[in-house]
């Protein structure tokens, strides 16, 4: 709302300059962004937020001022001379839907000289962003703007019967506005009608066929008040807000109808002549008493921690239009703990009905800056999400791991998610999308994981890795299930070249090593062949933990499913469900104890094993590990190799294995006593042999 | 005058019979080591001078103490054992001194030859990084941690309830306008994306009796076309206290805190009236501009201070959706935007970036 700063003045006598109004007015609660010169003035930019329609005109923003230095708001008495003809004899009202309009006013012009608007006017509709159309129909625009109140003017010649029907627009019915669009109605809409049919959509815009042109000479002034809800619907349906429909969907004042009217018609008979009939049409069939509400000390203290005194309180409340009076016992005794106000609802001010709102309208105008700070004394302890220690200590794990956070939009492309969406999921899809690539959440966050490896790589960068720790999002049987997980995703270089070493590129064994090196915070991961269709098959795996049971995926992308997205580069990805993983670290944390550091010195014995193609390394070392030998302390595999002179069918794993004692050096013959022990299992389990070396 | 030869010789077959001669023999071979030694150490043989002197069976002192020493005249014998002796500790003592400064030597050229070129890298390991957005977080749960908050968390998938209706903005409050909302097909209970936070006020008060005291983080989403300001979705930080003594100097008390913690101890602020349905009375709260200090600027259009967030005293309205007795209870609640702050502390031009997950951006909040 555009405020014109000599405008405003016409209501009030403040002195202050529009900078220290703007920034009085915004400690106020009115925040106004800035301060700009037009032909008419400065022009104050302000902020009216959906509760206060009443400051979405000036004389509304004067009381406003009026209460910050405590001023009297100037009356509005509009000066008519009317004629003898009564307006009542002109037109006729009927409300026939008073629940969708609780007053309509109607004045009666005759003879005006309908023109373009004079100088002072069109400079001050256009300080404020309006455009000049002609004198009448910007007398309406002006009245609006400075009392809030919207109105109309229709050609009264073109009014079948000279009448007004307010009603529910029929089933049908259409009607063409002022922009020139043709409107289908409902009958959820109020329309003004004349005898025969709707000539405006009440609250929202006027139609066309009555509308003010140079060639008309009887205008009938409309101000009323519509139902809020009815004319925000209206407004939705059509996709038509005008200043009229932001006015009313906030609530209009129904006791500024009438006085509009005459601010009107006289500036109308100023600019353009004519009479004006006497009186006014004025069906209020909502007239309603206007609702006390009480202020009490005891509430303000209670919610604001501090005290106000009397005469602030009641010069705020006066100037506001609220009447408070004093109602308690202790009347005579300013700044009684028990002081009571009764107050009176101005009719501009329907969002103040509690004693709440009350106390808000002092603290705001006393200001908020008076009220001393305090640090509330903390009556229970602190505490982080469930499992917030486990998290930290997986991400920090990811990022040692070299891994680069990323937080993703979850709203993804359809056609992608579907990909990679496991079979009977039923995802979130939005219903209202603004584009095709943001259309539903997300079922992995493998989706959002490519998406930026490919911005990344279409930058430039073909060297990542990087995690994220979000959700997937579902419906099962209509109802949303949201799943914490974590994604992993690289490509590129696992190191890239330096003077001092040459670079490598990423591969499944770096994934895999780095999921163990994840792993080991919650015991250790299981690896199982197979997985979803769009990770390649050999690489395609499995992982699960401990008791928590399957985890997640891990692999390659399929190179089918990379050209579909356009990714040259070889991609890998994996992504866990993090709940169980959080448990498992959890779980592990609770049981790990130190063990002792052996004193005794590690023996390692290298065998080169010839085995049948197949056959895999935790077989072997499960085979070992079997033969429950006390002194063995690991078995890892240390040399792989095929081809070459392997016999056909045939590969040569080399094993390390190492054997420690915890009460003494082991000596040579223990070591080949166990060593034979190991060879012989492995030829009979496993079929191996050792190979000549 | 004696020479090194003269230790093959006894004293008697020299004619030394006196300690007066005696000292004099000493003090040449002390001349002549020290000549000897000099010489030496130009031509780095520091191993042969020590043999030469001390070599246990040929060294000239052994053969002092085999050739004078044993056979000296009883007169003389004394003064012979202690010049040796003195003689012994000199040669001892330069020989270890030069043999340090031959070290050192030594050392230094090595220095000088293996010097690295330290402008160059040396071999970095990727480390990874935490997103800006999450670093933020953990800031601000930090310092609300600290004054006794509890973290909870809620469902992006909201239901218009607990999303509006319970936080009292009905079906056609104006104050929706703000909050366009994208809705999920096929949800039989009109289930919609979060637009706020607040929801898990709600959810909140309905579980827990007072006192209250909670921050909730997490992903919120608007309707809005993206652009530099706008997103589909955003982050949020929302705040809730509720007791039966909680007042707005409570509530100021607690932003005044924050904003110190945030932003650094000179920072101000400013509680400015305002409106949301769910709090009354209701606040924005500003900070002193972070570009001018509050002098000025383009940035704060001028007025020296930063709109950071909304909040305000929790609407009595709502304490009716979730049991809580309005005319006991009173608190305060706000909701921040994690991304604005981060983009202000930090200087980013934009929101998209912080979504984009260009490396380029992430590499430069280590
Ligand atoms: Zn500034």
């Amino acid at each position: 709302m555009k405020i014109v700063y000599n405008w405003l003045k016409e209501f009030v006598d403040a002195t202050a300059p529009p900078a220290e109004l703007r920034s009085r007015l915004s400690l106020a609660g009115v925040a106004v962004d800035s301060v700009e010169e037009s032909a008419a003035g400065p022009v104050l930019d302000a902020e009216i937020t959906a509760n206060r329609p009443d400051c979405l005109g000036h004389y509304g923003m004067a009381r406003e001022v009026a209460a910050i230095y405590r001023l009297p708001v100037k009356a509005l008495q509009p000066k008519l001379k009317e004629a003898a003809i009564k307006a009542s004899d002109a037109t006729r009202v009927e409300i026939e839907a008073p629940e969708l309009c609780g007053r309509y006013t109607a004045r009666i012009m005759r003879g005006v000289k309908i023109q373009p608007s004079p100088d002072w006017l069109r400079q001050r509709l256009e300080a404020i962003g309006q455009n000049s159309i002609n004198n009448v129909v910007d007398v309406t625009n002006y009245v609006m703007f400075e009392l809030g109140q919207p109105m109309h003017a229709f050609d009264l010649d073109k009014l079948s019967e000279r009448r007004i029907v307010v009603r529910r627009a029929r089933a049908g019915e259409k009607i063409r506005t002022l922009d020139g669009v043709e409107r289908a109605l409902t009958k959820d809409m109020c329309v003004i009608a004349d005898a025969s049919r709707a000539l405006a959509i009440a609250g929202v815009m006027g139609g066309s066929e009555s509308e003010i042109g140079f060639a008309s000479r009887n205008v009938l002034l409309e101000s009323a008040w519509f139902d809020p809800i009815t004319v925000r619907r209206t407004s939705k349906a059509l996709g038509l807000r005008t200043e009229a429909s932001y006015r009313f969907e906030r609530g209009a004042d129904p006791e500024m109808a009438e006085l509009a009217t005459r601010r009107a018609a006289e500036l109308i008979q100023q600019l353009g002549g004519g009479e004006i009939l006497s009186g006014v049409v004025d069906v209020y069939p909502g007239r309603a008493p206007a609702p006390s509400i009480e202020l009490s000390r005891k509430e303000l203290l209670r919610v604001m921690g501090a005290d106000v005194p009397d005469r602030d309180i009641e010069e705020i409340l006066a100037a506001l239009g609220f009447h408070p009076s004093r109602t308690d016992a202790h009347r005579g005794t300013p700044g009684s703990l028990l002081a009571v106000w009764q107050c009176t609802q101005p009719s501009w001010r329907r969002d103040a009905s509690r004693g709440i709102d009350l106390i808000e309208e002092v603290a705001r105008h006393y200001g908020y800056d008076k009220f001393p700070p305090r640090l509330p004394p903390a009556k229970q302890p602190a505490h982080r999400l469930p499992h917030a220690e486990a998290q930290d200590r997986l991400r920090e794990r990811v990022v040692a791991l070299g891994y680069q956070e990323i937080v993703a939009i979850p709203l993804v492309d359809a056609r992608r998610d579907e990909i990679f969406r496991a079979e009977g999921v039923a995802p979130a899809v939005i219903g209202n999308p603004l584009a095709e690539d943001a259309s539903v959440m997300r079922s992995t966050g493998i989706v959002s994981m490519l998406g930026a490896l490919e911005w990344n790589l279409n930058h430039g960068q073909r060297n990542l890795r990087l995690f994220e720790i979000g959700k997937t999002y579902e419906l099962r049987d209509g109802e949303p299930v949201e799943t914490a997980v974590l994604t992993l995703g690289a490509t590129g270089l696992a190191r890239e070249k330096t003077i001092h070493e040459a670079e490598r590129e990423f591969t499944f064994a770096d994934l895999k090593g780095d999921l163990d090196g994840i792993g080991k915070l919650a015991g250790r991961f299981g690896w199982q062949s197979g997985g979803p269709a769009w990770l390649a098959g050999g690489l395609a795996s499995r992982i699960s933990a401990g008791n928590s049971g399957a985890l997640g995926v891990a692999g390659q992308l399929a190179r089918r499913v990379a050209d579909q997205l356009k990714l040259r580069q070889e991609i890998f990805v994996a992504e866990l469900r993090l709940e169980p993983l959080l448990a498992g670290i959890e779980a592990a944390r609770a049981t790990e104890k130190f063990t002792l550091i052996p004193r005794f010195p590690a023996v390692e014995r290298d065998f080169s094993l010839v085995l049948t193609d197949g056959v895999k390394f935790a077989q072997v070392a499960d085979t070992i590990r079997a033969l429950a030998i006390p002194e063995l302390r690991s078995v890892e595999p240390a040399d792989l190799f095929r081809g070459g002179k392997m016999p056909v069918g045939k590969f040569s794993l080399m094993i390390r294995v190492t054997f420690q004692s915890g009460e003494t050096t082991l000596t040579d013959a223990r070591i080949a006593e166990c060593s034979s022990q190991i060879v012989a299992a492995l030829e009979s389990k496993l079929g191996a042999t050792l190979r000549a070396s | 005058m004696a020479t090194t030869d003269s230790t093959k010789q006894t004293l008697a077959q020299m004619g030394v019979d006196s300690p007066t001669k005696v000292a004099s023999l000493f003090d040449d071979l002390r001349s002549a080591f020290d000549r000897d030694v000099a010489h030496e150490i130009s031509s780095l043989d520091l191993e042969a001078a020590r043999v030469k002197w001390l070599g246990r069976k040929a060294g000239i002192l052994a053969e002092i103490g085999d050739n004078w020493l044993k056979p000296a005249a009883k007169e003389i014998k004394p003064a012979v054992g202690q010049s040796l002796n003195a003689l012994k500790a000199h040669v001892e003592g330069q020989f270890t001194a030069l043999a340090a400064a031959k070290d050192t030597a030594r050392e230094q050229s090595a220095a000088a030859r293996d010097q690295i070129d330290l402008s160059l890298p040396g071999v970095e390991r990727a480390i990874g990084t935490r997103h800006l957005i999450r670093q933020t977080y953990e800031e601000l749960e930090r310092i609300f941690l600290s004054i006794g908050f509890r973290v909870v968390e809620g469902p992006e998938i909201e239901t218009p309830y607990y999303n509006f209706e319970a936080l009292n903005i009905p079906e056609h409050h104006p104050a929706r306008d703000n909050m366009d909302t994208f809705y999920i097909e096929g949800s039989k209970a009109g289930h919609l994306l979060r637009t706020h936070t607040s929801p898990m006020q709600i959810r909140t008060m309905e579980k827990e009796k007072p006192p209250v005291r909670i921050i909730v983080p997490g992903k919120v989403y608007r309707r809005d076309n993206p652009d530099s300001t706008h997103g589909y979705m955003f982050h949020q930080i929302e705040g809730l206290a509720v007791d039966t003594d909680i007042t707005f100097c409570d509530f100021k008390g607690t932003v005044e805190y924050f904003v110190r913690e945030f932003l650094g101890p000179k920072a101000k602020t400013r509680l400015r009236p305002s409106y949301f349905p769910f709090t009354e009375p209701s606040a924005e709260v500003d900070a002193t501009c972070h570009v001018c200090g509050g002098s000025g600027c383009r940035v704060c259009k001028f007025s020296g201070w930063i709109e950071l967030f909304g909040a305000g005293m929790v609407n009595p309205a709502v304490y009716g959706c979730v049991n809580y007795d309005p005319e006991k209870l009173s608190g305060f609640a706000f909701g921040m935007g994690v991304d604005r702050l981060a983009m202000m502390k930090y200087g980013v031009g934009e929101l998209p970036v912080l979504t984009q997950n260009d490396v380029r951006f992430l590499r430069q909040f280590p």
